[in-house]
């Protein structure tokens, strides 16, 4: 069953801005969904759209098989959420936050208990378990959302920029639980994010928003094909011969523009093969960054 | 009633035991209604004079005979018709603060938001919060009246040397008019607060809707204490079921969307 599916999915506000537009797509277990654009893209209104916070104005979707907008409740018992404006008590400490969430998601006194401990151990937090929430830095606040929202171990998770203001080692531990649900317990994430490299790290797929509007959709390589860029192919070298073609890029550095990585070999040998001696090889394809800033620029010349 | 209901009124409960500002001021107003009102009324009994005047004007309410001292009559007189009002102002007022601050509390701590994603409906998160504020103010109620009745019939005690015996209609009033008042009142206010954007627009909506049903209450009520039992039965009984009914009414289009505007 797909975790989460949606169609033609469109949220226009009352003031009559369009911020979702037609946006198409299924995820299934264990995908960690990298969403990605800048501020005012439309990203967390598709979270809302999909936690039945909002009512789509046109389209649909189901997330584990509940429409959120007839039974939000249902959709909830089965997805966690991490947003900014989703913050917890301050007048409790970070441990009865955690007992209370847990009570609300009808986990048991004992299983609350064990949840909370292992959350808060696993996100470094069990340290600062007793004191008040009032006196926890934005990345512990962070933390801290990221256990309330795995408290009743759900299916899937909602990140909204899950580690803006993380200091890298939070980051760090925040990516490797991540990536340890959707591996070993097949946890469908959807991630919200503007950080690119971050997503790189830990999305196994990938949508790209702008104004609304789903721009491409698919893994990194099929991102990478569907701008038809290729790769750069950059060598340490001496004696090259002049029919390889390279540019001379700085003392014995040179690169050369090539489609696949099956060019890659054959240029090598070609090389060896006319007396030249190779020092070191490296392959760039184009990161994600590449991918999103040429698809943006392309989207804004469509427009013009 | 589920658990995770349970959940949300003892933490609502919790939010206001810690703050000591507001349980204080929820203890001291109940406090001076029921011991120092109810003890200047004593000791003003105790000092009337022999007045023919108010010997006329006992003789026209029907105040229980057998007793011949005016003091004493007049202190029945107090006892079960005028303090028994005070019950349903206290639970009112005990309860507004927590009622107004229910929904828009939370959304100005960005604390409503989490809520939404429990797995709760909003009829239930509704339910939840207008029951710890009704909660509360039954608490502080039945203190306040334990507390009124030890202070008033020692009083009476060390004063007259003898009790006051509580007629049926404090049993009437206590047990279902006050809670079906209050219910009315907490379900109104919480309401308020759902559809308010501000603390003050939410407190500012439940002082213009409480202040007028107080002073009707508190003018309509001493002569209601007057009536027979029945009717302040059936009364009661009607108040109740409007509280019902506006409890289960009271969400009818609401939407997460309208909650977290």
């Amino acid at each position: 069953m797909e975790r989460i599916l949606s169609d033609n999915l469109s949220k226009t506000y009352p003031g009559g801005k369009q911020a979702l537009c037609h946006m198409s797509l299924s995820l299934g277990a264990g995908e960690v969904f990298g969403f990605l654009g800048p501020n005012g893209a439309g990203k967390t209104t598709t979270v809302k759209l999909l936690t039945g916070i909002l009512t789509p104005t046109e389209g649909s979707c189901l997330v584990m098989g509940y429409d959120p907008s007839k039974e939000p409740e249902k959709t909830h018992s089965l997805t966690g959420v991490v947003t900014e404006h989703a913050q917890m008590y301050d007048h409790l400490t970070g441990l009865e936050n955690l007992l209370f969430y847990a009570s609300v998601f009808n986990l048991s006194p004992q299983e609350g208990k064990d949840r909370t401990r292992n959350l808060l151990e696993r996100l470094g937090l069990w340290d600062a378990a007793n004191q008040p929430l009032a006196t926890y830095s934005t990345g512990m606040r962070q933390r801290l959302s990221l256990a309330r929202a795995l408290i009743h171990d759900p299916q899937v998770l909602f990140l909204d920029e899950p580690t803006s203001g993380l200091d890298p080692e939070s980051a760090q531990s925040v990516n490797s639980l991540i990536r340890n649900l959707a591996r070993e317990e097949g946890t469908t994430v959807f991630l919200c994010t503007h950080q690119l490299r971050y997503a790189q790290e830990l999305c196994t797929r990938y949508g790209l928003i702008e104004e609304g509007k789903l721009l491409a959709l698919g893994t990194l390589e099929e991102l990478q094909k569907q701008v038809r860029q290729g790769a750069l192919l950059q060598i340490s070298a001496a004696n090259i011969p002049e029919t390889a073609a390279f540019r001379k890029i700085g003392e014995m550095r040179y690169e050369k523009e090539i489609l696949s990585k099956e060019e890659v070999p054959i240029l090598i040998r070609q090389i060896v093969e006319s007396g030249g001696d190779i020092y070191s090889v490296e392959t760039k394809f184009p990161s994600l960054e590449d991918i999103y800033f040429s698809l943006t620029a392309n989207n804004k010349e469509e427009r013009k | 009633m589920n658990k995770a209901m349970q959940a949300i009124i003892k933490k609502d409960f919790q939010s206001v035991a810690s703050n000591r500002r507001l349980f204080i001021s929820l203890l001291i107003v109940p406090l001076v209604l029921t011991i120092f009102l109810p003890s200047v009324f004593v000791l003003s009994a105790y000092f009337v004079p022999d007045d023919p005047d108010i010997q006329a004007m006992l003789k026209l309410l029907p105040v229980s005979p057998g007793s011949d001292s005016t003091s004493l009559l007049l202190m029945d007189l107090i006892f079960n018709y005028i303090l028994p009002v005070f019950f349903l102002i206290i639970p009112i007022m005990a309860s507004s603060i927590m009622a107004a601050s229910s929904f828009v509390g939370e959304k100005e701590k960005h604390t409503l938001e989490t809520l939404l994603y429990s797995p709760l409906t909003l009829h239930q998160i509704f339910r939840s919060k207008v029951l710890a504020s009704f909660l509360l103010s039954m608490l502080v109620s039945l203190f306040s009246f334990l507390v009124m009745t030890i202070v008033v019939e020692a009083e009476i005690l060390f004063l007259f040397g003898s009790f006051l015996l509580p007629k049926i209609n404090w049993l009437i009033l206590l047990a279902l008019l006050s809670p079906g008042v209050s219910l009315i009142a907490v379900t109104l206010i919480v309401r308020g607060s759902a559809k308010a954007r501000t603390m003050e627009e939410s407190q500012q909506g439940a002082v213009f809707l409480i202040m007028p049903v107080l002073l009707l209450i508190a003018g309509q009520f001493t002569g209601v204490m007057l009536l027979n039992a029945w009717i302040l039965l059936i009364l009661s009984f009607l108040c109740i079921g409007l509280a019902w009914l506006l409890l289960k009414k009271a969400v009818k289009g609401f939407t997460y969307e309208m909650l977290l505007r």
